[in-house]
């Protein structure tokens, strides 16, 4: 099978006030069609960079691509200019935010924004270039000839308001008619999500990239997002590159985790044996961290230390300061992501 | 273990007024009805873990708790003294029941060093000398696990992690019997929590405290509690020995709060199976009713007619539920 995303010796670097932060470094994946691949570390190691840079969103002033491809069908797009890849952005690499009522916008009612959606999907498929500047200016066009009075005239067209329905009854939301009509400040956290969600979904992409998804949510709430994705998933053919935090959430949906320390991969491995054996020492140290007994019966063994600065990350492997098998080798030299049995690979010296 | 109770309240509410429209002379009044009528009880040396969702009512009752902010009604009885009403003495309560928040960025003063932050309470709280509360200061320091010197910086010379622990260190300074966790490890990373929350397990047992742990996270209060406490919309629905409730919930909300929660484990996908409809409901309108009745799945009509009152269905064990018999 192609890959529909393959990443190769990627690096990012930030420039600051106070130096140079290598925020990803030599990292390289494949995410295979429909498939759900979630990375997961703590903060700082680079996983939302990652989401960012893939669709090139990445901070122009202090961010620098430093070496690497991102193909996507074969495209790199990391060489792409900023028109270019508006292309692909937010149609045929869709995303969602943490935050969905910073993603939405709170002037349009969420019918009209799923409408406008929509509309550039069928404006690309019929060969125009649409982009986000000439958005605002197709709907205003298309809803309103005149406007004079523009939030009160403004109605969704007919034809597209069924679509509008069917995206919003698709991820769930039972009275998709009122909602239509709401603005994003009326509607609950749950609720923007999965309009977001509709919103992703109506461009048909290929990719969708999911940061931190539903870290703002509640469980119960949470755990509906979380199924409806993975339902969406198979019926729309995609693939979903899921960024978490959550090592239980990564283990619940993912089909393959990769788990990210310090700007590098520390180990990618299907989600099965990924729990089941972790090799990477940061893979169980995460894992351990996790409390899933009760305090009586079970200890927790916390990752001594802290995450390195990543101004001047320590030589060899990133991990050795806090790693308790570290050994002379991994103080001195860094390892690299070496392949291990059943398809998996991981960077630590006591495999290599 | 010893039974002394150290904190109790008896049908705690409070009510946030609300005005209703753009109308400054309306006379009607409607209130945000954050905690409506909470029981709890927290013996000496235990840990109480409220759990919910956001929106439940869980920090308003903490808050109140503490003082923080008056209750509408009911009564709290700390160390066998009632702190709802008539003239309470906060130097005196404040020794003894002291918070931990859940942002350790915003509970530091930024101009403050370390020292000084850890002192400002005691200074106020006990009439020490200044040698006492410097050692008091390195004392709680090195209980925390930062050495002395970390007096000397400020907050944002530390970590995440580290903030937090300078946050505990403060409030188990003045020697308190309870502790109020709200969220103390939400902000914190992985690795970070599991440090924090070893940390106030070893605290407790060396200076014998109670904690009421507010927290959203069942997998921590299942692993730090010895009772858990569910609230929904301003109610507790089922309260128990943590280990009982986990394994054997009642109430149709514990039960779906406890499947929504994922755990590391991709061979049990309790995730996928969950079947919970709807969200948490207004909390200046909630339905009528048991306010978990639009989204139960065992709901009949009686249930949106009548609040089930919390009943003991066995010793310890509090379920509010017109048909607990259901999910036994």
């Amino acid at each position: 099978m192609e890959d529909l995303l393959s990443i190769e010796g990627f690096s990012v670097k930030y420039t600051t006030s106070s130096g140079t932060v290598t925020a990803l470094d030599n990292v390289s994946l494949d995410l295979h069609p429909n498939e759900l691949l979630a990375i997961v570390g703590e903060s700082g190691c680079g996983k939302s960079t990652l989401g960012l840079s893939i669709i090139g969103l990445l901070p122009r002033s202090t961010a620098t691509v430093s070496s690497g491809s991102v193909l996507y069908k074969s495209k790199d797009l990391v060489k792409l200019d900023s028109n270019k890849i508006r292309e692909y952005r937010g149609t045929e690499i869709a995303m969602i935010f943490q935050e969905p009522l910073t993603s939405l916008s709170p002037v349009y009612k969420v019918g009209e924004q799923i409408a406008e959606a929509i509309m550039i999907r069928e404006l690309r498929k019929k060969g125009h270039k649409v982009h986000s500047d000439l958005m605002q200016h197709t709907y205003t066009k298309q809803t309103q000839k005149i406007s004079r009075l523009p939030r009160l005239s403004r109605k969704i067209p007919t034809d597209l308001k069924n679509e509008v329905i069917d995206y919003l009854k698709l991820v769930r939301i039972a009275d998709a008619e009122q909602v239509l009509d709401r603005y994003p400040f009326e509607l609950s956290g749950g609720m923007t999500q999965r309009v977001m969600i509709a919103m992703a979904l109506s461009q048909e992409p290929a990719l969708l990239i999911a940061d931190e998804p539903t870290t703002a949510l509640d469980v119960t709430t949470q755990a509906q997002v979380l199924k409806l994705m993975k339902e969406l998933m198979h019926k729309v053919e995609t693939s979903i590159l899921l960024v978490t935090h959550d090592l239980a959430v990564a283990s619940q949906v993912a089909d393959r985790v990769i788990v990210m320390y310090a700007g590098e991969i520390a180990e990618n491995a299907d989600v099965y044996s990924l729990f089941s054996k972790p090799l990477h020492p940061y893979t169980s140290g995460l894992l351990a961290c996790v409390p899933t007994g009760y305090k009586d019966t079970e200890e927790l063994t916390p990752i001594a230390g802290t995450i390195p600065d990543l101004r001047n990350p320590p030589t060899g492997c990133k991990f050795a300061p806090r790693c308790p098998r570290a050994m002379d080798v991994c103080t001195t030299t860094r390892p690299h992501l070496t392949s291990q049995e059943d398809n998996r690979s991981v960077s630590c010296f006591l495999y290599e | 273990m010893s039974s002394e109770t150290i904190l109790s309240t008896e049908n705690v509410t409070k009510y946030f007024p609300v005005r209703k429209g753009l109308n400054p002379f309306s006379k009607e009044k409607r209130f945000i009805r954050a905690v409506d009528g909470v029981s709890i009880t927290i013996r000496k040396g235990m840990t109480v873990a409220v759990v919910g969702e956001s929106g439940c009512g869980k920090t308003t009752l903490a808050r109140t708790v503490a003082l923080m902010t008056p209750p509408t009604g009911g009564k709290i009885v700390f160390s066998g003294r009632d702190i709802s009403s008539g003239r309470i003495d906060r130097t005196e309560l404040y020794k003894e029941m002291q918070m931990v928040f859940q942002d350790p960025e915003s509970s530091l003063d930024p101009r403050m060093k370390v020292g000084q932050s850890i002192a400002e309470p005691l200074r106020g709280l006990m009439s020490w000398k200044k040698d006492e509360i410097d050692e008091a200061v390195k004392r709680s320091l090195k209980a925390v696990g930062l050495s002395e010197d970390y007096a000397q910086r400020l907050p944002r010379q530390l970590s995440g992690g580290q903030k937090q622990r300078v946050a505990i260190a403060r409030a188990i300074s003045t020697q308190p019997s309870l502790v109020i966790l709200d969220e103390p490890t939400s902000a914190l990373d992985a690795s970070v929590q599991a440090q924090i929350l070893k940390l106030l397990l070893d605290l407790q047992k060396e200076f014998k405290l109670s904690y009421m742990l507010i927290t959203h996270n069942i997998a921590v209060a299942q692993y730090m509690s010895d009772y858990i406490a569910v609230m929904y919309a301003g109610n507790v629905v089922e309260y128990g020995p943590t280990k009982t409730v986990i394994t054997k919930p009642r109430h149709p909300y514990t039960i779906a709060l406890i499947s929504s929660a994922p755990i590391p484990d991709p061979t049990k996908k309790n995730l996928l199976q969950v079947e919970i409809k709807g969200e948490v409901p207004s909390a200046i309108t909630p339905p009528p009713g048991c306010r978990f009745n639009p989204r139960c799945p065992y709901a009949e009509s009686f249930c949106s007619e009548q609040n089930p009152a919390l009943e003991e269905i066995s010793p310890q064990r509090f379920v509010a539920c017109h048909f607990v018999q259901k999910t036994a």
